[in-house]
């Protein structure tokens, strides 16, 4: 085959062609001309394209959308003139080079710009890095959390011993004292107000965890429910501080007293210990015993705030005496009630309580005089400190004094008057409340004085003010009738108390006898004992109404004893075949008694022939007379039909008892008596 | 009206014993579980491998003390609500009250029996001693 040869036609292009066909042709391209349209002809875009994978260059995509762009405006954008393209293309070739050129300069000068080397792709790390880094990130946390195991278990385990147990203790506490819980703290309340108490004084207590394990020795069988042991209290509490120690209420009844105020006596250094347990400072104290005493330290102030607030009240002719905690109250004239407040701090420093002093107070069994004084004193009950064996020599002599019946009657009273004053539950809506007795009123139909009773109340120091009275009282009586039995030989005088008592009324029976003539004669009397008075009822039921005075007393049994002996001789009479003649309880004839009557008897032997005169009188003493009439012989006649009328007694003849055999006048009697008769 | 204030804030305490209750035991949860995902390897992380390790440990770290925490504020939830329960609960005090108040009461009347026995004795024996000291010549001596 031969090549056919494509070559361009060397005419010239037809320009224009006329209508009769003629051709216009172009003129032929000048080399100029020719140039240019060659130059028009290259194709910048591939260069373009081609650089691209140059730095700096453009990426492809954006070169395809400059290309696109041209071609978009290749149409509407014609060259002004030819060589516009090839200018604009070296133009930026400059352009870059000068750029390239700046960029070169910089990195060269190291200034602003570092060439540094692609990093190559990091090889894949070593997995057995990161798997040891976790283990040990996790053995950590493990670790952790093993810690915080075990110290949940050992606290737990602490918490598992029962002695230590907060809870465990708290519930005990609970279940005794009253606990509330303010913000974060647990306070409890050692007040009375919930039995009618309204004693305005700081009596919460602090309940909190003890950190320390202390030992405690205290027996806990004061707590119900619990054994003595030693233990261990993870509970602490705190009391305010004018709560702590010990306190109690003395009573006793003193005589006489100029130096009533200022006979004062530190409280003896033994008390202030008495309480607490040996060996054993305050803080380590058992809770509970620390509550009671504190408790007991709070009722003993309420008591006495009481009784001041009553003595100051009180309207009597000597009214009651209140100094500093002293309250001294005049009972019988000369004889005073002594109520003292003894308050011992733990701390020493702080100890101000102070005693009257007890040297002129007298024991029970120590009253060596009529209308001396008796003493009682009180202690504390809910701490019986009196037992303990470590008491100074002070102590053990107060610790004679008492005998705790005032002070049980005082705390009876207290604890019968805070029950009396507690309202009764009624609505809230109701105006008033009426006292129980009132409401039942009507329907039992009381009269004046009972309605009188519900709203007149007895204060504690007038209650105790009278049984302090009675009790003295009874144990002057007690004593008046003890010295004259031992006085008294013939007769004798037996007194039986009767043990069926009421604090303020006590009651004893007199029996005034003959040794050996029991079953002849008997003289019963009995005395009531009232606060300030006596009672007594006498054989014949006469009642008399004595004064607190013992001479009253005792004039009363001395005359009751002359009457005694010649009721005795009147009735051993009868057993001995007398008569008698004249008996006369008063008698008004002979030598006056500085108190009292004599009383007398006269009587005649069975044979009539002999009389017997026995004058009896309070102060005197017995007497005896003898009289016989002068004739032993007798004759019947018709006006005088027997012996005995007709021999009247002549002189009588006093006889002396003191030298006649016999133990007692009734013997001394009897042998008179049988000797008389055997003269006939 | 004070009644119902103290039941409205008792209310609202059980409610917060509750809700401590959950939180805790929902922290100790959710921690245990973000420690368990922590120790899974990642293989792509933004930042760099050592300090991830770091942050890992110390996260782990402070997630089990969270727990810890949780379990120790559970403790503390027993505790306050056992204190609760303790100061609260009123039948269990009042039937505290009633046995010990019959306890005393019980007691009481032992007692007063055993004194009225006593009494009883001392007065039949008193009234001999009576007798017989009154009737004796050694009053003096005796006193």
């Amino acid at each position: 085959m031969t090549d056919i040869r494509l070559e361009v036609a060397s005419e010239n292009a037809i320009s224009e062609i006329h209508y009769d066909g003629h051709e216009v042709r172009q003129p032929p391209l000048s080399m100029s001309e020719q140039l240019s349209q060659f130059a028009r002809r290259i194709d910048f875009s591939a260069v373009e394209n081609g650089g691209s994978d140059e730095p700096g260059g453009k990426t492809g995509e954006d070169a395809e959308s400059m290309e696109d762009d041209e071609e978009e405006e290749k149409p509407c954008q014609q060259p002004h003139w030819p060589l516009e393209s090839v200018r604009n293309k070296i133009r930026n070739a400059h352009t870059e080079i000068c750029v390239l050129h700046d960029l070169l300069q910089m990195v060269k000068e190291k200034k602003y710009l570092v060439l540094d080397l692609v990093q190559t792709p990091q090889p894949q790390p070593k997995l057995y890095i990161q798997f040891l880094s976790l283990k040990k990130s996790l053995s950590n946390a493990s670790g952790i959390l093993m810690q915080g195991a075990e110290r949940i278990r050992s606290s737990q385990s602490s918490i598992a011993r029962p002695s230590s147990d907060f809870h465990l203790d708290l519930l005990r506490l609970r279940k005794n004292w009253k606990l509330k819980k303010v913000a974060a703290n647990i306070v409890g309340d050692l007040s009375y107000s919930a039995v009618g108490s309204n004693f305005k004084h700081n009596s919460f207590f602090e309940v909190t965890k003890s950190d320390d394990d202390v030992t405690l020795t205290t027996p806990l069988s004061a707590l119900p429910g619990s054994s003595p042991s030693i233990g261990r209290s993870s509970l602490r509490v705190t009391v305010p501080p004018e709560l702590e120690g010990s306190a109690y209420i003395f009573v006793c009844i003193r005589k006489d007293e100029e130096d009533l105020c200022s006979a004062q006596l530190n409280m003896l250094d033994g008390l202030a210990t008495l309480n607490a347990q040996p060996n054993m400072s305050p803080s380590t104290e058992h809770w509970q015993q620390k509550l009671e005493n504190a408790q007991n330290v709070l009722f003993c102030k309420e008591l006495f705030s009481q009784l001041a607030r009553e003595a100051v009240a009180l309207r009597m002719d000597i009214p009651p005496l209140v100094v500093a905690n002293q309250i001294a109250a005049t009972i019988f004239p000369g004889i005073h009630l002594l109520i003292a407040l003894c308050h011992s701090h733990p701390d020493s420093s702080r100890s101000r309580s102070s005693l009257t002093a007890p040297h002129n107070v007298l024991s029970n069994g120590t009253i060596n005089e009529l209308g001396s004084s008796s003493t009682t004193a009180s202690s504390n009950t809910s701490t019986d400190h009196h037992s303990s064996s470590s008491l100074g020599g002070g102590v053990s002599s107060l610790k004679n004094l008492h005998d705790k019946v005032l002070e049980h009657s005082l705390h009876q009273l207290f604890h019968s008057y805070l029950k009396s004053s507690s309202p009764m539950p009624h609505p809230v809506y109701a105006p008033l409340h009426a006292h129980p007795t009132r409401r039942v009123a009507g329907p039992q139909g009381l009269d004046r004085q009972q309605l009188m009773q519900t709203v007149t109340h007895e204060t504690l120091l007038e209650q105790i003010i009278k049984e302090a009275q009675h009790n003295f009282l009874r144990l002057r009586t007690m004593f008046v009738i003890d010295q004259l039995a031992k006085e008294l030989k013939d007769p004798l005088i037996f007194s039986h108390w009767n043990l069926f008592n009421s604090p303020t009324q006590s009651c004893v029976r007199i029996n005034i006898v003959t040794q050996g003539f029991d079953s002849v004669i008997r003289t019963t009397l009995v005395v009531q004992v009232f606060e300030r008075s006596l009672r007594c009822v006498c054989r014949d039921g006469r009642v008399m109404t004595l004064s607190f005075e013992p001479q009253e007393l005792l004039n009363l049994l001395r005359c009751q004893v002359a009457q005694h002996q010649t009721a005795a001789v009147q009735s051993f009479s009868k057993l001995m075949g007398w008569t008698v003649n004249c008996s006369e309880p008063c008698l008004g004839v002979g030598s006056a008694e500085p108190l009292g009557s004599a009383s007398a008897v006269v009587l005649t032997s069975p044979a009539g022939n002999k009389q017997i005169l026995v004058r009896s009188g309070p102060c005197t003493g017995v007497s005896v007379s003898v009289a016989a009439a002068p004739r032993n012989d007798f004759y019947p006649s018709a006006v005088v039909h027997e012996r005995r009328w007709d021999q009247l007694p002549g002189a009588w003849q006093e006889v002396r008892l003191d030298s006649m055999e016999g133990r007692n006048f009734l013997a001394k009697i009897e042998l008179l008596m049988a000797a008389l008769t055997a003269q006939n | 009206m004070s009644g119902s204030k103290q039941t409205q804030s008792k209310e609202a305490l059980l409610k917060s014993y509750n809700k401590r209750l959950k939180d805790d035991v929902k922290s100790i949860l959710d921690n245990f579980l973000e420690i368990v995902k922590l120790g899974q390897v990642e293989d792509e992380t933004q930042v760099d491998r050592i300090t991830h390790l770091e942050e890992v440990h110390f996260q782990m770290s402070v997630r089990s003390h969270n727990m810890v925490r949780a379990a120790e504020s559970l403790l503390k939830l027993v505790s306050d609500v056992k204190q609760y329960l303790i100061l609260n609960d009123f039948p269990s005090v009042n039937e505290a009250i009633t046995l010990n108040s019959q306890m005393a009461r019980n007691r009481c009347q032992q007692v007063d029996q055993k004194l009225i026995a006593l009494r009883d004795d001392i007065a039949a024996d008193l009234y001999e001693l009576e007798e017989d000291y009154y009737s004796s010549i050694f009053k003096d001596s005796a006193k």
